[in-house]
């Protein structure tokens, strides 16, 4: 890369980075008032019924060192975040941090995996078609993307369970990774599979995709291009291509780890999402505000990095 | 009287033909399929609603489990209980029907005043707004309905508040890019000059006349991700409870069977959800085609 083309990236890094900082600022406050609002409170159990105003509360929240503004809270929490101190699970009381870094690892596999599919899958149909047009293939390919887009994720998942261990007798399903079987890398890919095909990322990268890149095909430059001989792919690929693709992958995050929530209780998958089931069931505040905010940091992370290709291939973009 | 329409792309190209003449094939058979769904899911609501339902969706034949499809009095088979599954389907558009539109409400309501403010007014408001809407899409909406449900062991209402919230960016932003849109255009400019108080011009010239289509579209996009929330939600176990019947809740019940070689009352509902949820979505893009003059080949 020419040194001219790191400085714009250098300073839409920065200003990009503080935006980031900025809105898990925003998310840290909108995990912290939910919670706030939440009826009762923690210390009622140990007050036994005392009115939360009385003066024995107020001295038992003294005694133990809980600030009694919500800015007090807010500040004495987020300080704890900030160090890496997410509490404790209610349930396990194992600190939260821990189990959500090894489970995080899980999800991350379960969603980058997914959207790896998905690009395997959704790139040839949409290049295809935006090569040749409206044809009857393609028409097809994308009623079923539409189709397939709406399949309720976790019937799709049962059909995918039944086939493989009725039919072909395989994968050691609904076992977890809790023993190591010989095959069970392969345990992976079935959760992927599933995810990548029916979180509604499918269709809607082959339609963004296909729409873009035959704007881009239809430009003067690419007429150009192909009239001197010039490989029209190597000009259409940034435009038509590699930007179209990181916007869907980056605005897709969310509804992937939303789906992963489904998924991992579908296949018994060790992740975050089925985290955030068993903590909402169990209301263990630590655990869900700490996968909300972890959450939240993989969204904002997936943002940054395509705002860094989108600026690396588009220069201009830092100046706005 | 002729009606000039604007079609596709940049200002200036109007078509006089009437709207279905001009339409594509492919969106008036999107829009086809989309009403024939709706028309099925208000009717089948309104059945529901006044308890005039096939069967007693409640009332077990435990001599008729998990019948299949097409058996005597059974039109759509029963399920591990024996209870007959098309009153069962019916009964669980109860589940979703009115907290969908609450979230369709609020994600139009909250989304155009949302937009406007960025469109119209701009400036740091602008700003401000954007940064909500960014910070709204940092949270996956079920992680955040997770911990809305933590903190306040929420009902459907309340969940569906919170999806209609989550879904006021995706309108504010699609208002807010109409207004500049149309600020290019001269009769904002002449409604200005003829001294048209600000909420008229807004309310009829921007919002009735121009944006109505879009905010339809957006809401029957907003019926499908409530069907989807909604299913997932009870699915997961904490959206409706047994007996009372939601798909969600149906498929999950049917699984066990299902695994077992038993597919259909898992099925049924599958089968009802991405009927359901395809047909908002084909109407919703259909009417984009049509109406917005949004290509989606």
């Amino acid at each position: 890369m020419k040194f001219s083309a790191i400085l714009p990236v250098a300073r839409v890094l920065r200003r990009e980075l503080a935006v980031t900082a900025l809105l898990l600022l925003g998310v840290s406050v909108v995990v912290f008032a939910v919670l706030y609002l939440a009826p009762g409170d923690p210390l009622n159990v140990l007050l036994e019924g005392q009115s939360p105003r009385s003066q024995l509360a107020l001295g038992a929240r003294e005694v133990l060192g809980v600030p009694q503004t919500w800015y007090g809270r807010y500040g004495a929490w987020l300080a704890k975040v900030l160090q890496g101190n997410f509490g404790n699970s209610i349930r396990t009381g194992l600190p939260v941090l821990p189990e959500l870094a090894r489970v995080g690892v899980n999800t991350l596999v379960l969603t980058l995996g997914s959207l790896l599919f998905t690009l395997m899958i959704a790139v040839p149909i949409a290049v295809h078609a935006a090569v040749n047009g409206d044809t009857a293939g393609n028409t097809a390919a994308t009623v079923a993307a539409y189709v397939v887009s709406a399949v309720p994720v976790f019937w799709f998942g049962y059909i995918v369970v039944y086939v493989f261990i009725n039919k072909l007798g395989m994968f050691p399903l609904l076992s977890g990774t809790a023993t190591k079987q010989p095959h069970a890398w392969l345990y992976f890919l079935v959760p992927i599979f599933v995810l990548g095909t029916a979180s509604g990322t499918l269709a809607e990268l082959i339609r963004h995709l296909r729409e873009e890149l035959s704007r881009v095909l239809a430009e003067d430059y690419i007429r150009t291009a192909r009239a001197k001989g010039a490989p029209v792919w190597r000009h259409a690929f940034k435009e038509g291509f590699l930007i179209p693709v990181t916007e869907i992958m980056s605005a897709k995050i969310p509804f992937l780890l939303g789906g992963a929530v489904i998924v991992e209780q579908v296949f018994n998958w060790p992740g975050m999402g089925r985290m955030a089931w068993q903590a909402a069931q169990d209301r263990d505040f630590p655990v869900i505000m700490g996968v909300a905010l972890v959450a939240a940091a993989f969204v904002r992370t997936g943002n940054l990095l395509q705002r860094v290709v989108f600026t690396m291939v588009n220069p201009r973009a830092s100046k706005e | 009287m002729r009606r000039y329409v604007q079609t596709a792309g940049p200002i200036g190209e109007f078509s006089a033909l009437p709207l279905l003449q001009r339409a594509e094939t492919r969106d008036l058979v999107y829009v086809g399929y989309g009403l024939l769904v709706l028309a099925l899911v208000l009717a089948s609501y309104l059945l529901g609603a006044f308890g005039w339902l096939p069967d007693d969706p409640r009332a077990m034949h435990v001599d008729l489990i998990n019948a299949a499809p097409f058996s005597p009095g059974h039109p759509l088979g029963t399920d591990f209980l024996g209870r007959d599954l098309q009153a069962r389907l019916i009964l669980g558009i109860q589940a979703y029907f009115l907290p969908g539109l609450l979230a369709i409400a609020i994600s139009v309501v909250g989304g155009s005043v949302l937009g406007v403010l960025a469109g119209y007014r701009g400036g740091w408001l602008a700003v401000v707004i954007t940064y909500f809407a960014n910070l709204l899409d940092s949270f996956p909406r079920l992680i955040l309905i997770l911990l809305v449900i933590a903190a306040f062991k929420a009902d459907i209402y309340a969940i569906m508040v919170v999806v209609g919230i989550t879904g006021m960016p995706e309108t504010a932003n699609l208002i807010a890019g109409k207004i500049s849109f149309l600020r290019q255009k001269n009769f904002i400019e002449a409604a200005h000059a003829l001294g048209l108080p600000a909420h008229t011009v807004i309310l009829k010239h921007i919002l009735w006349l121009n944006c109505r289509a879009l905010l339809v579209i957006q809401a029957t996009l907003g019926m499908a991700e409530a069907i989807l929330v909604e299913t997932s939600l009870s699915y997961l176990g904490f959206g409706v409870q047994e007996p009372t019947p939601s798909w969600g809740n149906m498929v999950q019940a049917g699984a066990n069977y299902f695994l077992q070689g038993n597919f259909w009352p898992s099925t049924a509902p599958a089968l009802a959800i991405l009927a359901t949820i395809l047909g908002f979505q084909l109407l919703g893009d259909g009417l984009n085609g049509m109406l917005e003059g949004k290509r989606r080949r």
